[in-house]
């Protein structure tokens, strides 16, 4: 018999998927680590951030692959593990930090241009102790004040601002520089891996610029230059330091500098805080990103709201998962038993699937895997009742399953590719948490069009051939239907 | 029993009344949409939320807001408890520092976990953008396919159902002024899908049973009555057997899960409903206006 052998293939390939699924699953690595976990179900910060330049040029895929290797590296030295930086559309990254619960930090750190500038100071007005609310007000006053100056000329001139902490210990000190629109020496000056976090004689912690040759060389001539012209003017030769138009630090030069230059504060006892020195150490070394990054949205899930998220949707979808499987047996007896072992073997296949490709698992994902639980059910259920139908109509149990899985599948096939055509648009949507949604969907529909129209096929054609009768109260159809023949049959 | 009252209902007969039925809920939704009920999270119009799982110290609503937020935060904030031990509160727009500040008070004064998610205006206006796109696209996609695989009638009386669970659905999250999320969007536009797989089987069910040989509003709606009661006990299965799991994640699932499926479980009844008592009379009804239509032109020539 031709068909059963048929069957028999398509039951060892099932056999021979298992295997392969049992492999995967438990045998490569201990079944814990199997599962790759998306940030939502075991903690982590995830930030979404846009990619534009200041005069409002489009970005080109080439900056944002490299903005993505820059903002990798800079994460790697974090000493974070697994992050995942990727562009998303046309200017967007995504960068998920498993395990890292200070969102903020890793928004500086990530969002940074660290675009490094040295400038001659031209000018500079100051004003102490200002309490933290009233810093943006003393900066306007400040910049009106520096716009008058005689150094200040439109166009040529910006004005930038430091911040530092009062050596009197309340509030700011507010500086406000007049330096050329252009730096005279930017962060390719710098050393590959250049920068370190250091201590100076006074033990206070400072961080070190290594220069290149080249950028030594610029450097010696421009501070040689305003030492030069610090001696005709009278005024101190001060060199700022900028990163992205914050001024962080603006020494007075006093002899010629070369390749080594200091990055202190001086106003604090133990010289620049840790936190920042260290990452001012991280975004230098990585180096500037070719664009300027806008944050989107930062999403930080701790350890605890994470585990309680898996354990609530695994509650949740094995609970559905068993009362589905309930359901199939209370209506279809039989039928609704091979129902079950399809739905069983899809849902193992489909974990199998999760782990090799391997899909990130997150808790869209996991209501992804609960409604195809529900379709994958709908398939059979629609297949099982145009059995039933033909079996009411008085057919034997074998032409009625035939009948029923050739006249059930057009309907099948209709309604899945529906869902798939969704799946794809979600898809499109690009936004993550949606992504991971809709695979989850379109692999669960065309999975679930295999196991439960093709295995339970394969299945019940073994067993109507194996001499094992089905008789209607096996398949939940009531003798009584049988004879009956009327009602249902009705156009035919 | 359940055999005996499909056989006397007349679903394409009684149209009106099904029409009804929907009407008076469509409105109900419409008029709360209108009222300005339908409350859009962070995801559309930017904003902070503030999760708190294992809180150690209970407090009220009304004592987060004046005890623990800072006064730039409790104004619009929307405070609720979930689950045993745990808050969510949603802030307007804040800056990165101000979160922090945020975060760290909360912590002190509530003990346990804070997780936060920020988004910021823009993305949320891009969001919506692509939310609506991807709606419209889904439409003129699923169409085409209904007018590739049946014909134009049968596409205009699917969408026509489409629309009534979407804006059903929409109308119920209005009224009970549940949260609307990106998540939601996406429970939506699967329930477009998962209501026409409904839509869909009768349907099939319909052109199987209709006859070839041409058109008569009598017979034909027979045939879809016949069609309907053949079917409808097949398109309650496997509503139930989507909503089992559906329920089990309302039941068991927390926040993001729940939201899903609210969403779904208001979709997939409405969407099992309108296959049954929209779609299919509203296919009637345009057949015969159309046949109608052909006739007066048949006459007048």
């Amino acid at each position: 018999m031709g068909s059963r052998r048929n069957n028999l293939l398509i039951l060892g390939l099932v056999a021979l998927m298992l295997a392969a699924t049992v492999y995967v699953i438990f045998i490569r690595q201990p079944v814990q680590q199997a599962t790759r976990l998306g940030l939502d179900l075991k903690g982590g910060v995830a930030v979404q951030l846009k990619g534009y330049h200041t005069n409002g040029q489009p970005v080109t895929r080439d900056e944002m692959q490299q903005a993505v290797q820059v903002i990798q590296r800079r994460i790697n030295s974090l000493g974070v593990t697994e992050p995942e930086v990727q562009i998303q559309g046309q200017n967007q990254v995504s960068v998920q930090i498993p395990g890292l619960t200070n969102e903020r930090q890793a928004v500086k750190v990530i969002g940074k241009t660290a675009q490094l500038g040295f400038y001659p100071v031209k000018d500079f007005a100051a004003q102490q102790s200002v309490p933290k609310d009233q810093v943006k007000k003393v900066e306007s006053t400040l910049q009106k004040k520096l716009k008058g100056s005689s150094a200040y000329k439109k166009g040529k001139t910006k004005i930038l601002f430091e911040e530092d902490p009062s050596l009197s210990g309340s509030g700011v000190d507010v500086t406000g520089y007049v330096v050329p629109d252009q730096p005279s020496i930017t962060g390719k000056a710098l050393k590959p891996n250049g920068a370190k976090v250091d201590f100076d004689q006074a033990n206070k912690r400072v961080v070190t610029l290594q220069l290149t040759s080249e950028g030594g060389k610029k450097m010696s001539q421009l501070t040689q230059k305003m030492l030069t012209q610090s001696q005709m003017s009278g005024k101190p030769p001060l060199l700022a330091i900028v990163l992205d138009n914050d001024v962080i630090s603006a020494p007075q030069v006093q002899s010629v500098l070369a390749q080594n230059i200091q990055i202190s504060n001086d106003s604090l006892p133990q010289g620049l805080p840790e936190n920042e020195a260290k990452q001012l150490q991280v975004v230098l070394n990585a180096g500037a990103l070719p664009v300027n990054m806008k944050v989107l949205s930062v999403e930080q899930v701790g350890p605890t709201l994470g585990a309680d998220s898996l354990r609530s949707g695994l509650t949740a979808a094995l609970a559905g998962f068993a009362l589905v499987l309930v359901f199939l047996v209370v209506i279809y007896r039989v039928l609704g038993l091979i129902a079950d072992l399809a739905l069983l073997i899809y849902a193992f296949l489909l974990w199998g699937i999760v782990v090799a490709v391997p899909i990130t698992m997150t808790l869209p994902g996991i209501a992804g895997i609960v409604l195809s639980i529900g379709v994958a059910a709908d398939a059979n259920i629609v297949i099982f009742e145009r059995i039933k139908e033909e079996v009411r109509r008085g057919k034997s149990s074998r032409t009625a399953i035939q009948l029923g899985y050739e006249k059930g599948f057009r309907a099948i096939l209709d309604g899945n590719v529906t869902t798939l055509i969704t799946a794809f648009i979600l898809f499109a949507l690009s936004t993550a948490q949606v992504k991971g949604f809709a695979f989850m969907l379109a692999v669960g529909v065309v999975l679930s069009m295999f196991t439960a129209v093709v295995v339970t096929r394969a299945l019940l054609g073994l067993l109507a051939g194996r001499r094992v009768r089905l008789t209607p109260p096996m398949m939940g159809v009531s003798r009584k239907n049988v004879q009956e023949r009327g009602s249902a049959v009705g156009a035919k | 029993m359940f055999e005996r009252t499909v056989q006397r209902i007349d679903f394409v007969g009684r149209w009106k009344v099904w029409f009804a039925i929907s009407g008076i809920l469509l409105l109900a939704g419409v008029v709360s949409i209108g009222l300005g009920r339908l409350n859009l999270g962070i995801d559309f119009e930017g904003g902070a939320k503030f999760t708190v799982s294992g809180a150690t110290h209970r407090l009220s609503t009304g004592e987060i807001r004046n005890q623990v937020l800072p006064n730039y935060a409790a104004r619009g904030a929307v405070i609720q408890p979930a689950g045993k031990n745990g808050y969510q509160i949603q802030t307007p727009v804040l800056s990165q520092k101000q979160i922090q500040q945020v975060k760290n008070d909360i912590k002190q004064k509530l003990g346990g976990e804070v997780s936060v998610t920020s988004v910021s205006p823009t993305f949320g206006g891009q969001v919506q953008t692509q939310a609506l796109q991807a709606m419209g696209a889904a439409f003129l996609i699923i169409i085409l396919f209904i007018s590739f695989r049946f014909e134009f009638a049968f596409a205009l009386a699917a969408i026509l159902a489409l629309f009534h669970d979407l804006l059903m659905t929409v109308g119920f999250y209005a009224i009970v002024g549940r949260e609307v999320s990106l998540i939601t969007v996406v429970a939506v536009l699967t329930i477009l899908g998962y209501s026409l797989y409904d839509t869909i089987i009768i349907f099939d069910r319909i052109r199987e049973n209709a006859p070839t040989v041409g058109y008569n509003r009598r017979r034909f709606d027979q045939t879809i009555n016949t069609s309907i009661r053949q079917v409808i006990r097949r398109s309650i299965y496997t509503s139930l057997s989507t909503v089992i799991p559906v329920a089990a994640l309302l039941i068991f699932g927390e926040s993001t899960l729940s939201d899903f499926a609210f969403a779904l479980l208001v979709g997939i009844i409405s969407g099992t409903y309108s296959s049954i008592f929209i779609a299919s009379p509203t296919l009637s009804l345009y057949k015969a206006w159309r046949g109608g239509k052909l006739r007066q032109a048949a006459s007048s020539s």
